[in-house]
């Protein structure tokens, strides 16, 4: 299997509480792993529509994020591929163009990655301020973990690594 | 009695826009209220700040209209201050400029607008021979074969069927409002994917000249871009050339893929001719040719509109005090000099007061203060901005490139000009301003060449960098035309730092509540007189308040498993 570039994704807003989760487990992943150059660490903020590119262009991703699970435990959820749903929302402004309608578009397109991994912990507090809640920073080392593992799953299987 | 509907984006993310609007018995729109549910507070937060700093933190306001603020930012900081920008800063802030409006309007077509005219689920019975048939008889674009249109039908139907997407169950798909033919609706559905992919490719101008993409860099005195053609690292030929093909596959695309699109969806709504609104218009102008300062070298031009009057355009001049002023009778700031009292930017305060209910909130009290955006006024007039202000004020003043694509969509849709005035004219407007932007590309590609030619790279003026040279107080307004409409950044500098600093946007020209004389604001007055199918599936709201291409603050993006919808309606 070709696992030639892995994009690990982090979203957020670091100025509003728990909602930069995203990006500081991204933070954290990227101090505490040595992977090749194939995997890609990338802040995409509150970007909506410029991360189409960084999902359809890899062979692999993981995004970490901040989400709204089915149900509500404060736990680290992962999603893998199907598990994850696609939606275009109905929207007030181009803001609004979130993960979910990349989700639903790069499959509309057919340029899904083969592997899609989203990992993320529920919110406590969402506020204007920086830092996550105590809750949420402990729950933060394995969410890095888990993804640590997947990538180190995915190489390990790779077949030719650029 | 009189129903109410809201429709708000989940508040619990953050604030944004929301509108109420109350229905009569039968289900036409009676009044309407706009209320901005956040507050933006920048202009606390520059105060005391060096003013080269600036426009690095006003850019940050909105990351989609990315370039616009840091524009004005340091047009308003080169006024004050009496810097005369090189020849070359000027052409580069044009280019980005017009490569923003270009990009900007074709995003907001098929990613936010189109799908309020264009149901998704209707393609799915569209027959891709009609389809390609239909294609190939309005535009030359390549990508229109049957075995196109089978191939995205059949992912389409794919996407549908895999169960777990809720992605057609939260749409008003079906909704009786939508009237084009599922061969329309199947080549729209190809063209939003096709215009997302595209999108990113305008926009690599941006990084080219700015560094990167949002949030591209400016400079006060230039651009902080080198220009060297010999150099590896400066804007070279190499990047030129790069500059040159996005250049040409923009127009290629507008003409071939947008226009087309436009005309044909618009055929279909020709009869739903509602959400004029005010019919008042106002723009500052753009694209300067020679100084900002020399406002009848601009191509976009300065003027004012009142009433639907197109045979006058009225003289405008924001740095007068009593042309645009701003005031918070129904707005949650206080006045120390009273909050019905309109001030001038240059005067203005920022002194934030919620009176509110405590969220999440039914209701708001309109009678009182309902909102975070202030009320600005254009000699006590309230007014639309954006391009159909501009394409109407461009049209008056006789502009030929727009007069002549004004008249050849009026007379492909076999309407007259006062069809215009209305939520389509705004959307067409965007179309045909879209069309004379990409044209600016090409222009200012082709100045910058020119001046390049002559020996001339240089970028930036260094002459009054140091503090030292400024003087001990001074006051400058900067502006520039966002594709939501009119911007203007007004300040004072004094002892080399920020005094005072006031943002006057788009959106708060159009969605702005009422002010103390009771006058709606453009959304407001836009939603009146509509008739609703379904108030459950307000689609007719959301169609006219997307026309003016509201920019709210910036959404979170908290991914919810349960797809739920953003934005949500309630009827009580």
């Amino acid at each position: 299997m070709k696992f030639n570039r892995i994009n690990v994704i982090g979203l957020g807003n670091l100025l509003y509480g728990d909602e930069g989760f995203g990006v500081a487990a991204l933070q954290q992943f990227e101090k505490s792993t040595t992977f090749r150059p194939s995997v890609n660490c990338i802040d995409g903020g509150t970007q909506g529509i410029a991360l189409l590119d960084y999902i359809e262009s890899c062979d692999a991703v993981i995004v970490f994020d901040a989400l709204v699970p089915l149900e509500y435990d404060r736990r680290v959820y992962v999603y893998r591929n199907d598990e994850l749903p696609a939606f275009i929302h109905r929207k007030m402004s181009s803001h609004q163009m979130g993960l979910s309608e990349m989700i639903g578009i790069a499959r509309l397109n057919g340029r899904m990655p083969r592997e899609f991994v989203l990992i993320g912990v529920p919110p406590k507090e969402l506020e204007l301020h920086v830092g996550l809640s105590p809750e949420l920073s402990r729950l933060l080392p394995e969410a890095v973990e888990e993804g640590r593992k997947i990538v180190e799953e995915w190489l390990a299987k790779a077949e030719y690594i650029s | 009695m009189a129903k109410k509907i809201v429709v708000d984006p989940i508040p619990r993310i953050e604030g944004h826009l929301r509108i109420e609007a109350t229905l009569n018995e039968s289900n036409v729109i009676e009044e309407a209220y706009s209320t901005g549910t956040m507050w933006r507070g920048i202009e606390v937060i520059l105060k005391g700040r060096d003013p080269r700093d600036a426009w690095a933190f006003a850019e940050r306001i909105c990351g989609v209209c990315t370039t616009v603020h840091a524009l004005a930012s340091v047009r308003c900081v080169e006024d004050a201050l009496g810097i005369t920008i090189p020849t070359n800063a000027r052409i580069i802030r044009n280019l980005m400029n017009a490569t923003q409006v270009t990009q900007d309007h074709l995003v907001h077509f098929y990613h936010l607008h189109a799908l309020d005219w264009v149901d998704v689920v209707s393609a799915l019975k569209a027959d891709p021979k009609q389809a390609s048939a239909i294609a190939q008889s309005i535009s030359p674009w390549p990508k229109s074969s049957v075995g196109y249109f089978k191939d995205l039908q059949q992912r389409l139907v794919g996407f549908v069927e895999s169960g777990q997407l809720g992605i057609f169950s939260n749409g008003y798909w079906g909704h009786p409002a939508y009237k084009l033919p599922p061969e329309v609706n199947l080549i729209a559905v190809a063209h939003y994917l096709e215009a997302l992919d595209f999108q990113k490719e305008i926009i690599k101008i941006h990084t080219i000249f700015g560094g990167k993409n949002p949030h591209p860099n400016y400079l006060v005195g230039g651009m902080a871009c080198a220009i060297d053609p010999n150099s590896d690292t400066a804007i070279n030929i190499e990047r030129l050339m790069m500059i040159k093909k996005i250049i040409d596959d923009t127009n290629t695309f507008i003409d071939q893929v947008y226009i087309p699109d436009l005309i044909a969806i618009a055929g279909y709504y020709k009869g739903w001719l509602h959400g004029g609104g005010l019919g008042n218009y106002l723009s500052y102008g753009d694209f300067p040719e020679t100084s900002l300062a020399d406002f009848k070298t601009l191509l976009w031009p300065r003027g004012a509109i009142l009433n639907k009057d197109l045979s006058t355009v009225i003289d405008v001049d924001p740095r007068d005090a009593a042309q645009v002023t701003e005031e918070v009778s129904h707005s949650w700031y206080t006045y120390s000099g009273g909050d019905s009292k309109g001030l001038h930017p240059w005067k203005g305060e920022t002194t934030p007061s919620y009176t509110g209910p405590k969220p999440p909130f039914e209701h708001l009290d309109t009678d009182k203060k309902y909102s975070w955006l202030k009320t600005p006024r254009w000699k006590n007039h309230a007014m639309e901005v954006g391009p159909l202000a501009r394409v109407l004020i461009a049209y008056a003043k006789g502009d030929p490139m727009i007069k002549d694509t004004v008249g050849l969509v009026l007379s492909k849709l076999e309407v007259g000009p006062e069809a215009l005035f209305s939520t389509l004219g705004r959307t067409a407007a965007r179309g045909i301003e879209c069309k004379q932007t990409a044209g600016f590309m090409r222009h200012y590609y082709d100045q910058l060449i020119a001046n390049i030619k002559t020996g001339d790279y240089r970028t930036f003026n260094s002459e009054r960098w140091e503090p030292s040279t400024w003087p001990e107080e001074c006051k400058g307004f900067g502006y520039t035309e966002a594709p939501r409409g009119a911007l203007g950044h007004w300040i004072q500098i004094k002892d080399q730092k920020i005094k005072e600093y006031q943002i006057v946007v788009p959106s708060t020209w159009n969605a702005s509540p009422r002010d103390a004389n009771g006058n709606s604001g453009a959304y407001e007055s836009a939603l009146k007189g509509t008739p609703m199918i379904n108030p459950e599936q307000p689609l007719e709201i959301l169609r006219t308040v997307h026309s003016f291409d509201p920019c709210l603050a910036c959404a979170s993006h908290l991914f919810d498993m349960n797809g739920k919808e953003i934005t949500s309606v309630k009827i009580v």
